[in-house]
């Protein structure tokens, strides 16, 4: 299993389904290094506090392991970072272009948040 | 020999928006229904996606706040705070006692006159257009409030980083806590108007009902999660400007329905009065709160910063990268609609279409876009625009509550 997912499914079985909610994914897209970073931040309950689980995928390839099975509060994430970035969540079977940006730029296949 | 039967229900699909084009987050809910139960929902998003976070990349550090102010109308206060805040972390400033309080007055002002626009929409959505009317009424009280303090009755502008942008007299100050004190009783009226009415009841009570564990593990944030006994709230987490003097209540409930989610926000603003007149009665005199600006460094530091606020409707977040130019190289913001309505689409399965709108607007998502809704009759292929109020007032062609407006 990959790491992404394992760290959230150890994350439910040490804190519990209401332990914890994933609060946003940030993707950045680091150009100069050929990687995507991901940024998976996450807030502790009920003590309230960010914790941020960071990974860098390939720029060429920039597919990793979707996690909305296991915690369905990162449906937005994933679809919002795929239609921006191009990064495939895989296991996504929501994820398609067009979630936020308009007709003529996915036509385009141009992923506005990418480095030019 | 038939040996198998396979029922397939008839369903209807009901698309119910998207825009209404004055409006900033325009969302389009397809629900299929079987005859009067929705039986499943989904949400389709992108009908005014501006590109405000590659516009930001676009834009200097300082041209970027007056373009985060513009994500969102009602609760620009907080988006500018925000992402002033994420400078601040980055370049290492500091605004002193008297600008974080004041930046906590204009937020709990903010906090009010949205909690009391969804209560208002609310009411209008269940068809109590005089209870509209009247906390729209009371909501000028507010937004004049807003206007003495930050000098724009909508747009604030308010947030600078190092401090806010115009200082309150002591005049003003005893201006606003007198709005702020005859506002108060109105609150408790509506609260108890709420509490109280048949109707309200019998639309809001055991609608939508969420549980702890759903609004947890789906992301759902603010009133919403509140209502669901989610002891959430940044301010009290992560306690930034003021808060950590001021120490505001956090409202739960348990009940987990539309109505709870309502009661959390009379709650809320009640609390919040009490904040801001708090604030105008132990408002620090140590410094002057508008900061000179052209002594702040053209460029910033290379750095990255994660700040949250407790936005009227929620948890907002912003990041901000920079990698030591004019120009911020990445900003994110995730605002709490964004988990809130693309999140809670299974929160509307097993009520009818007349709960639709009322679950909708328990959620806060600016509602104005949802004023239409568009029904297809499959089995004859009708199709007719009905306005949305219609369809939750019920009755009639298109079905409804039975009991209500009887």
């Amino acid at each position: 299993m990959s790491l992404v997912r394992s760290i959230f499914q150890n994350l439910i079985r040490e804190r519990g389904v209401e332990g914890f909610y994933i609060s946003t994914i940030v993707g950045v897209d680091l150009k100069d290094k050929g990687v995507i970073r991901l940024d998976y931040f996450t807030v502790l309950l009920p003590e309230e506090e960010t914790i941020v689980f960071r990974t860098t995928i390939p720029r060429e390839n920039p597919v990793i392991d979707s996690i909305i099975d296991i915690v369905p509060g990162a449906y937005s994430a994933e679809l919002e970072i795929h239609d921006l970035l191009g990064v495939i969540f895989k296991g996504n079977e929501f994820l398609k272009r067009g979630f936020f940006v308009p007709r003529d730029i996915v036509e385009s296949g141009v992923y506005p948040l990418r480095r030019g | 020999m038939v040996d198998k039967v396979i029922e397939i229900p008839v369903s209807v699909e009901i698309p119910v928006g998207p825009q209404h084009p004055a409006l900033h987050e325009p969302v389009l809910l397809k629900a299929y229904a079987d005859g009067e139960v929705v039986v499943k929902v989904e949400v389709n998003t992108g009908y005014n996606h501006r590109g405000i976070e590659k516009l930001l990349e676009l834009n200097s550090f300082y041209k970027d706040i007056f373009i985060v102010g513009r994500v969102c109308g009602i609760c620009n206060t907080v988006h500018t705070n925000v992402y002033v805040r994420a400078l601040e972390q980055i370049l290492g400033v500091e605004p002193c006692r008297r600008a974080r309080y004041l930046r906590v007055l204009a937020m709990e002002l903010e906090r009010i006159h949205s909690h009391m626009l969804i209560n208002a929409v609310m009411a209008e959505v269940i068809g109590f257009d005089t209870l509209f009317m009247n906390i729209m009424l009371d909501r000028e009280k507010v937004m004049k409030a807003k206007e003495i303090l930050t000098g724009g009755r909508v747009m604030a502008d308010y947030m600078m980083v190092g401090g806010v942008r115009r200082d309150l007299s002591d005049g003003d100050a005893e201006r606003l806590a007198r709005i702020i004190s005859s506002l108060r009783e109105r609150l408790e009226y509506y609260k108890k108007v709420f509490e109280e009415d048949i109707t309200i009841g019998k639309r809001l009570v055991n609608i939508g009902v969420l549980k702890r564990r759903d609004a947890v593990s789906h992301s759902l944030l603010g009133p919403v999660a509140r209502g669901s006994g989610v002891r959430i709230d940044a301010r009290v987490s992560d306690r930034y400007d003021a808060y950590d003097e001021l120490k505001p209540e956090v409202v739960v409930r348990d009940e987990g329905d539309s109505w709870a989610r309502m009661m959390v926000r009379w709650d809320e603003a009640l609390i919040s009065a009490e904040l801001s007149l708090r604030v105008l009665q132990s408002l620090p005199r140590d410094c002057n709160p508008v900061p000179d600006e052209k002594r702040l460094p053209r460029k910033l530091p290379a750095g990255e910063a994660y700040t949250r606020v407790e936005a009227p409707r929620g948890e907002l977040t912003y990041f901000v990268m920079s990698d030591g130019g004019v120009n911020p190289y990445r900003v994110k913001i995730r605002t709490p609609s964004f988990t809130n309505i693309i999140n809670s689409a299974f929160l509307y399965e097993g009520y009818t279409i007349a709960d639709l709108p009322v679950i909708l607007a328990s959620l806060d998502p600016c509602i104005s876009c949802m004023e239409r809704a568009l029904v297809t009759d499959l089995k004859t292929g009708s199709r007719k625009v009905i306005p949305f109020t219609e369809l939750s007032r019920g009755g009639g062609e298109w079905g409804g509550r039975g009991y209500y407006l009887q």
